[in-house]
């Protein structure tokens, strides 16, 4: 536990004195403030682009506009964005040799891959925890009706607990790929396989990417969040298997 | 002398290459060993295996009586590494990187030693970063690590080779103040380096430890004593090869070269006896084995052998 604090404290000092951090929270704020701001301007920009040729009438737009264009960014650009940054957490220190000297001083390896994921998942909520809470307050600006915080955080939920697979996914990438591109594609592949399992209607709600696709639905109250129970239980297993995966990986790996 | 470390029956290959072949050998308490070997010899491997970075085959490795194991970390308490490019977290300073290794190995009175192994190294610079180091100074850094944790056993993997000429004297000084405190495994190519410092060689060559003895031993079993006589031009050297037709004699341009057993005083009164009357060389000298011949009659005579 000691050297796990410490281990911990070293990946937090590199994460922002490499500037990762502060990318990651600056993406993640930029999506936040854009969220309600284009779902306030879309009409306006769409009569402005029509030129009033059409004379159309366009819905006045909601807060549930804004939460719309906070989940599409973020689950989009923001987990694109998530995975370059983080991709080479493991590869890069294997590859520099960086890690040759404290294994050598008795750092037993698994301290290794859990600082890694306890300082990527401590980046990942915190980043997205303040995005939520930036679009949160813009949106109760831009957009008066009352949408409540209950049905805020069960739409945030299965969000932040994506997070917890997918930055278990990009650690075990990068340590089993040679380079960067092994944590890009690593996810990548498990996520195209994913969609194909979500072919299967039957699967839906046992796929963790189903905690990515029904968060309005949930925020709007047309699914309850206990029918995502069973993807979040994946993801939360997946995770650890993952975990478990990584840090036999680097038992095996050449430091 | 106790041994400190000790290798039985060692083997270890990658696929169908056999990297090291029953290698057994032992380095005494307190000695500065010299691991020499061409490229390829398997020095890296022998030491990664010391550290517990590799898995061996078959054998086993003792250090301080503790058994070393692939991904154990028991005898890394009392081990130092210093490899031959030493990597670092390049947004730290020294100090910062000194501390973080301080903490992982719980060293006690960390400030105070982390002060002391800046100094012995000599790198003052506290605020700069490691990424505006340059080779020599991560060098030194790297020694700092290496000794920090006061180990029994500091191994360095061909140290000098990305340094300077100064750099390289500097560190082999720096090393040799070590002697008796710390048990050094000194592996290199530059067999002057050993020489210099080094009171026991191990030659490794095609996975085998061909000779591990005290250097001196070994300049006595294999090292061939020559005199070496100047002349003023070729034709004088050619003439003194024919004065000299019964010695174990060969020219170089103007010197000449004469192998010698037993005592020097004894063979070089015989040849400037024999020299006395007919040819007169400008100088003298005695040409005291090196460990590069020492080397590549051992490696040699192994490659011989492998043959037969």
């Amino acid at each position: 536990m000691r050297i796990l604090t410490i281990m911990f404290e070293k990946e937090l000092v590199e994460t922002w004195r490499t500037y990762r951090f502060l990318t990651l929270i600056t993406f993640f704020l930029i999506l936040a403030l854009m969220s309600p701001l284009v779902a306030k301007l879309t009409p306006t920009i769409i009569k402005l682009s029509l030129n009033d040729t059409l004379n159309l009438q366009l819905p006045q737009p909601t807060a549930f506009d804004s939460w719309k264009q906070f989940y599409k960014g973020i689950t989009q650009l923001g987990i694109l964005v998530t995975a370059i940054l983080f991709a080479g957490t493991m590869s890069q220190e294997l590859s520099k040799n960086t890690l040759v000297n404290l294994v050598t001083k008795g750092l037993p390896r698994w301290t290794i891959v859990l600082s890694k994921y306890f300082s990527l998942l401590l980046q990942w909520t915190v980043a997205l925890s303040l995005s939520l809470f930036v679009t949160w307050g813009y949106t109760a600006y831009y957009f008066p009706a009352k949408i409540t915080p209950t049905a805020v955080l069960a739409g945030f939920l299965p969000l932040l607990l994506f997070g917890i697979f997918l930055l278990a996914l990009i650690l075990f990438g990068s340590t089993l790929g040679q380079n960067n591109y092994g944590g890009l594609l690593i996810p990548l592949f498990i996520t195209v396989i994913l969609y194909l399992i979500n072919l299967v209607k039957q699967l839906h709600n046992y796929n963790p990417l189903s905690l990515i696709g029904d968060n309005l639905a949930i925020l709007q109250g047309t699914k309850p969040l206990s029918q995502l129970l069973p993807g979040m239980l994946v993801a939360i297993a997946a995770s650890l298997f993952l975990l478990g995966g990584t840090v036999v990986l680097l038992n095996h790996r050449k430091i | 002398m106790t041994a400190l470390l000790t290798l039985t029956h060692v083997q270890k290959s990658f696929g169908t290459h056999h990297v090291l072949q029953d290698l057994s050998f032992s380095i005494p308490t307190g000695s500065i060993f010299g691991f020499v070997g061409e490229n390829g010899a398997g020095k890296t491997t022998t030491m990664r295996l010391l550290l517990g970075l590799e898995k061996s085959e078959h054998g086993s490795i003792l250090l301080a009586g503790q058994e070393v194991t692939f991904g154990g970390n028991r005898t890394n308490s009392i081990t130092g590494y210093l490899p031959d490019v030493p990597a670092f977290y390049d947004y730290m300073t020294a100090t910062e990187y000194l501390t973080l290794c301080a903490r992982l190995t719980r060293i006690a009175n960390r400030e105070q030693r982390i002060a002391e192994m800046l100094n012995l190294v000599g790198l003052k610079t506290k605020k700069q970063r490691i990424h505006g180091f340059s080779r020599g100074m991560k060098q030194r850094l790297g020694i700092a690590q290496a000794l920090l944790n006061e180990p029994q056993l500091l191994i360095c993997d061909e140290p000098t080779s990305a340094l300077d000429p100064l750099g390289r004297n500097e560190f082999l000084e720096l090393l040799a103040t070590l002697r008796g405190k710390v048990t050094v495994l000194f592996s290199t190519h530059i067999l002057s380096d050993v020489e210099r410092i080094c009171d026991y060689v191990g030659i490794l060559h095609a996975g085998r430890m061909q000779k591990c003895a005290p250097l001196s031993d070994l300049r006595n079993q294999y090292g061939r004593s020559r005199i070496m006589l100047t002349f003023p031009d070729t034709p004088t050297a050619k003439r003194c090869m024919q004065v000299l037709a019964h010695f174990p004699a060969y020219a170089v341009k103007n010197t000449v070269m004469i192998d010698y057993q037993g005592s020097y005083t004894n063979a070089a009164h015989q040849v400037l006896q024999t020299l006395t009357a007919s040819v007169t060389p400008i100088a003298l000298q005695h040409k005291c084995p090196t460990l590069e011949q020492i080397f590549l009659e051992v490696t040699g005579n192994a490659h011989s052998d492998n043959h037969v």
